[in-house]
């Protein structure tokens, strides 16, 4: 690698460049500047030469020329007032009689990225739009999209666009489809190409003779297409319906979408499609290419959520070979733990029994957690091999077998007693937090039925110096207060043990608090702590249902075919938000200026809020209310306008934040319980002309962020930001006092 | 959509870079290889990765990272299918993918992605386009070119971009008109201990060459044509015909392409063309185990099992092992605890057989699971599931093309638990 010399390279190559021998024979010239190329490549700054390049464009030779254009696209941004130079030849080059020529350096004009560039281009692009080859139109299309990108985004060029719009009954049917992705990017923040009906029917005939690229992404632009009647509709869905056989996967995915999409008043129509793709998908589960079978697999386990048996009868194919990658077989097990039925539990269950003693402890781990969520249905089953598991005495299994146990005790109590009797020597095997936690939360509460319970414990209590989690102190100092009601002979000592280790040795603060709360605790009285350790718990099933409850089709129907599938909802928002603020950052008003502390609402503040509604266009009715039907209807039938994520440090107390939202306005229709995680929360407010103003937050376990999600009744972006603005004023100001 | 490509290689060297739209600077990469690193193994590598402000979704191809960085919302499979295409051309080009072939072709390599993707968007990616635009390196053209100063781009469009059909170029000619056509069929199968077949399935495709001239239509018909299960189709087949009368009615694109691809998953229909006896113990407490497998043909339908290579990834706990086939040649690599048999082919009369000892490292508890035999093998003249070409007919041209098909089997993930 030649980075450390690369000032003689340049030097040496600047001469050949200018030896009129070298450029008076063809082939030394090219491969002097190929040279260039390879340099450039390998990351050395050949900036330097650029003079000598720009002259070697004007050549016959379309290999130099496109070497040359290469180059020149590199490092125009950094010699912007050499580049000028280029453009010169790159103008004349596109009128060159050859087609390719005219393509070349036109696209290489458009890619010069450098500021100033667009008055030179314009006339060649708009030149190429009328273009007798093709292939010069194509560059030129997509060359608009490059322009409008250089002006900054500021305005759109009204003529252009219709130029574009008629373009798109182009012959060619890739002009066509860079007419939409080019058209897409200049009106995007008018919300992208409009689809109406002229287009779409125009696209869905031309459909057939597009590349595959294409297909795929003109069904992308047909979502936004709504029928006007069913028939129209269902001439549309007869038309796509090869699509979902096609040979790519991308095609038939978008096909897919848009079918869900379209039929999204007709559920038979959905888990009919679902029922056609049923063969391409799995098809693609086990493909060549691991990338696609995992991107597959992610919309398996989508379609599964809302058709549970749909795959049932091929649960075998996604039964794990040796040699896959560990991504796919971590989908894989999922995917089966759903497809568990009568008929196939028992092969499943032994398939998953053999992936327990997998040489990779992750995925051996995975395969006992997923035994354990089919033993929420299959228990007798599951407890037995999961007891069995135990048997092979393995550090990282046992543990994930402890840790499904006292899940499954709490949410299938009838199966305590088999559990009871498989714990004893379970502790010689597990040195990690989590295991820990959950052996010693089973012995605490369920020690009455184990014999050696006591012991164990003791064993703890004995090494408890040396325990280096704070976690599981927490939990013993529990667990043995537990036991403690239900066998005080044997207990009381060791309690009194760790109580005094807890209180006065132990240094880490939540721990010695924990120790210091049982002590009083005790003082008050045997029945008190009683009354408070073992009140009835909360009811197992609520969390349950909530899980496994079927989700319609629609309620995923636009995320299916885009990265959600793979990576969660949350998580896309998150990185939207990002973008969003990258990009639109000086747009939104800061509010980190407002006081922050002091009274909840400061008064100066609650002036600003009030303020607001003079100064902007928005005013928020008093009095506004809404009823939870009615804002579950609304809040279901309309799309999200806005997600944010805002600084939240620590608890929410949900009574000063109604408070504060009620001082703005702002119903509250619905919260969890302080504490409850995630937590959320469901707002209403409304402005004078009537609009609706739809909110939920949502703060997450382990986030340190308050994400709000805002819905309109009716789109305004001006209305919008100020709404936001309020709402992040309180969020801001309540937030910041608990940090 | 596609903003910028990396292309990566296993000791983590970005070798080249190319940017669509606004250059992404390299670091963003190293969310790359913080993944990476967490799956320790470059097989186990997520294809995808979310940073704070794009996507990357890679693929690992040949011992070679294509990572794509990706900053709107994209269907991933679009993504993903494309870089394999990427992957394909590399292929196609320079006959093989690797590291070595792209830095040697690196201004081909630049002037294919350049035609490939336009402004982030895929734009040519047909082979026999591309290859009009771009003419692909051979020893002999490149003796040539500096020879007569010709260069490896082609000074014309290609005349496909004007032809009604766009898989078709227009005015194609040919001495020799051919058609070949080559069923492959690949079988995965799971087998357990017992020898009973805990999962099998036929994955087939037919690959098409086509040489012909002008614009023939094409039909193609089968014996057996309700054999597959599940089929899709190359877009210049009518799909209407084959809904109806189950023939392949088309007009073919000029030169190699996958013309169907298909799977035939009812189990009584994949017929196991081997079997394996197997015994592999350690024993408790002891240095040693024994280890012994042989290999026998099945229902293999009268023809020649060949191209047998068995592979063993043995526990770790295994030192080296003592091995006579009585046929082949095996290794064992002590590091990656990998034994492979290349066994060659199976002859009825004396069935191959591997058969020793295993050193086990001393004082180590025995491993809970014996390994899995994944197995390779090819059968020539032979479609497993049993579908048979019945005529080939052509529409449109004059002249009598010469026909050809050939049928081949192959493992595909054909695994044996012991």
């Amino acid at each position: 690698m030649p980075y450390l010399g690369s000032e003689d390279v340049v030097k040496e190559l600047k001469k050949a460049l200018c030896n009129p021998h070298i450029q008076a024979d063809r082939l030394r010239y090219r491969s002097v500047i190929q040279r260039v190329i390879r340099h450039m490549t390998q990351g050395v700054d050949m900036s330097g030469v650029f003079m000598e390049m720009v002259k070697a464009s004007a050549t016959v030779d379309i290999v130099q020329k496109k070497l040359v254009y290469l180059y020149m696209c590199t490092y125009a941004p950094l010699k912007p007032d050499l580049a000028l130079l280029a453009i010169n030849t790159l103008c004349k080059d596109c009128s060159d009689p050859n087609p390719m020529v005219r393509g070349l350096a036109l696209r290489s004009m458009c890619s010069l990225r450098m500021p100033g560039v667009q008055e030179y281009i314009q006339q060649p692009i708009l030149n190429g739009l009328r273009d007798k080859a093709s292939y010069v139109r194509r560059v030129a299309v997509l060359g608009c999209a490059k322009m409008h990108n250089l002006h900054g985004d500021s305005e759109v060029d009204g003529a252009l666009v219709n130029e574009l719009y008629s373009l798109l009954r182009d012959q060619d049917p890739i002009v066509v489809v860079n007419c939409l992705r080019s058209l897409e990017e200049i009106l995007k923040q008018e919300g992208g190409v409009v689809i109406n009906k002229p287009i779409a029917h125009h696209l869905l005939n031309r459909m057939s003779k597009l590349d595959q690229w294409g297909q795929a992404e003109v069904l992308n632009f047909l979502l936004r297409y709504q029928p006007r009647s069913e028939e129209e509709l269902f001439d549309i869905l007869n038309l796509l319906d090869s699509f979902l056989k096609s040979s790519s996967p991308g095609v038939v995915m978008g096909a897919t979408k848009l079918f869900l999409i379209l039929a999204r008043k007709f559920p038979h129509v959905q888990t009919d499609v679902l029922m056609q793709v049923k063969g391409p998908l799995l098809a693609a589960c086990s493909s060549e290419s691991r990338e696609l079978c995992f991107a597959a697999l992610c919309h398996v386990r989508q379609i599964l959520r809302s058709l549970p048996g749909h795959f049932s009868g091929h649960y075998k194919k996604f039964f794990c070979s040796y040699s896959e990658p560990h991504y796919i077989k971590l989908q894989k097990v999922e995917v089966l733990c759903e497809l568990v039925n009568d008929e196939n539990v028992q092969q499943v269950l032994e398939e998953l029994r053999g992936y327990c003693t997998d040489v990779s402890a992750d995925f051996a781990q995975a395969a006992v957690f997923a035994i354990g969520g089919i033993a929420r249905t299959y228990t007798d089953q599951c407890v037995q091999i999961l007891t069995e598991l135990l048997g092979l005495r393995q550090e990282h299994i046992t543990t994930a077998v402890v840790q499904t146990f006292r899940d499954l005790v709490w949410l299938c109590p009838q199966c305590t007693e088999a559990v009871c009797q498989a714990l004893p020597g379970c502790e010689e095997n597990i040195q990690d937090s989590e295991g820990k936690q959950a052996l010693i939360w089973l012995l605490g509460v369920h020690g009455k039925r184990i014999p050696n319970a006591p012991y164990v414990l003791e064993d703890f209590i004995e090494n408890v110096k040396s325990e280096t989690f704070p976690a599981v102190k927490m939990e013993l100092l529990t667990a043995v207060q537990r036991l403690f009601l239900s066998r005080p002979a044997e207990c009381q000592d060791m309690l009194g043990r760790l109580l005094h280790y807890c209180i006065e040795e132990e240094k880490d603060m939540a721990v010695r608090d924990r120790g210091l709360f049982y002590y009083r605790l005790l003082l008050a009285g045997i029945n008190e702590v009683k009354q408070i350790l073992c009140s009835p718990k909360s009811d197992p099933s609520l969390r349950l249902l909530e899980d496994q409850a079927e989700r319609p089709v629609n309620s995923w129907a636009l995320d299916f075919n885009t990265l959600v599938p793979v990576y969660g909802k949350a998580r896309w928002a998150t990185i939207s938000k990002c973008q969003g603020v990258e990009h639109h950052g000086p747009e939104l008003p800061n509010t980190t200026a407002f006081p922050t502390s002091g009274p909840l609402i400061p008064e100066e503040n609650k002036e600003r809020v009030q303020e607001l509604p003079d100064s902007g266009a928005l005013m928020l009715i008093p009095n506004h209310q809404l009823t939870a039907e009615c804002f579950e209807k609304t809040w279901l039938s309309l799309k999200v306008a806005h997600q944010q994520a805002f600084p939240w440090q620590g608890a929410v107390h949900p009574d000063n934040l109604q408070m504060a939202l009620q001082v703005v306005n702002i119903q509250t229709i619905a919260m969890s319980r302080a504490g409850t995680k995630p937590w959320k929360a469901y707002l209403s407010a409304q402005d004078d002309t009537g609009r609706l103003f739809l909110t939920e937050l949502l703060l997450e376990p382990a986030n340190v962020q308050m994400q709000i999600s805002v819905k309109q009744s009716e789109a305004g972006t001006e209305t919008l930001k100020s709404f936001i603005s309020v709402l992040e004023t309180v969020i801001g100001t309540l937030g910041d006092i608990k940090s | 959509m596609i903003h910028s490509l990396f292309l990566i290689n296993c000791s983590g060297d970005i070798f080249l870079e190319k940017h669509w739209k606004s250059v992404v600077s390299q670091s963003v990469c190293d969310y790359f290889f913080e993944a990476q690193e967490k799956a320790a193994d470059v097989e186990n590598v997520p294809p995808v990765i979310s940073t704070p402000h794009h996507y990357l979704i890679s693929i690992y191809r040949d011992k070679l990272f294509f990572v794509s960085v990706i900053q709107t919302e994209v269907p991933p499979l679009f993504v993903i299918e494309f870089l394999h295409r990427v992957a394909d051309t590399f292929q196609d080009y320079f006959g093989e993918c690797s590291e070595a072939a792209i830095k040697d072709n690196v201004v081909i390599v630049y002037e294919l992605l350049e035609e490939m993707l336009d402004n982030g968007f895929p734009l040519a990616t047909e082979s026999n386009i591309l290859k009009e635009l771009i003419k692909p390196p051979t020893i002999l053209r490149s003796v040539v070119n500096s020879i007569t100063g010709s260069s490896n781009v082609g000074d014309t469009l290609p005349t496909g971009q004007l032809s009604n059909i766009p898989w078709r170029r227009a005015g194609v000619k040919y001495t020799n008109n051919e058609a070949y056509f080559d069923v492959v069929e690949e079988i995965d199968a799971i087998i357990d201990k017992s020898g009973s077949t805990v999962f099998a399935e036929i994955q087939g495709v037919i690959d098409a060459c086509i040489k012909l001239s002008g614009m023939p239509d094409l039909s193609l018909s089968f014996m057996n044509p309700r054999l597959l299960d599940d089929v899709s189709f190359h877009p210049c087949i009518r799909f209407k015909r084959w809904e109806s009368e189950r023939v392949l009615s088309f007009i073919p694109p000029d030169g190699n392409f996958r013309l169907i691809s298909y799977r035939v998953s009812s189990q009584n229909l994949v017929a196991i063309p081997v079997y394996v006896k197997h015994s592999i113990s350690f024993k408790e407490n002891s240095s040693c185990g024994r280890f012994d497998i042989t290999i026998g043909p099945k229902q293999n339908m009268g023809k020649t099992i060949e191209g047998i290579t068995v592979t063993v990834h043995m526990p770790k706990v295994v030192l080296n092992m003592n091995l006579t086939p009585t046929q082949g040649s095996y290794t064992f690599d002590p590091v990656t605890k990998v034994l492979t048999w290349d066994v060659g082919k199976i002859t009825p009369q004396k069935l191959p057989s591997l058969k020793g000892l295993v050193n086990l490292q001393s004082g180590a508890p025995k491993p809970e699971e014996n390994p899995s035999l994944n197995i390779q093998f090819k059968i020539q003249q032979l479609a497993i599931s049993g579908l048979k070409v019945n005529r080939l007919d052509m529409y449109g041209e004059k002249y009598k093309p010469f026909k050809g098909v050939k049928y081949i089997t192959k493992a595909g993930k054909f695994q044996v638990r012991t």
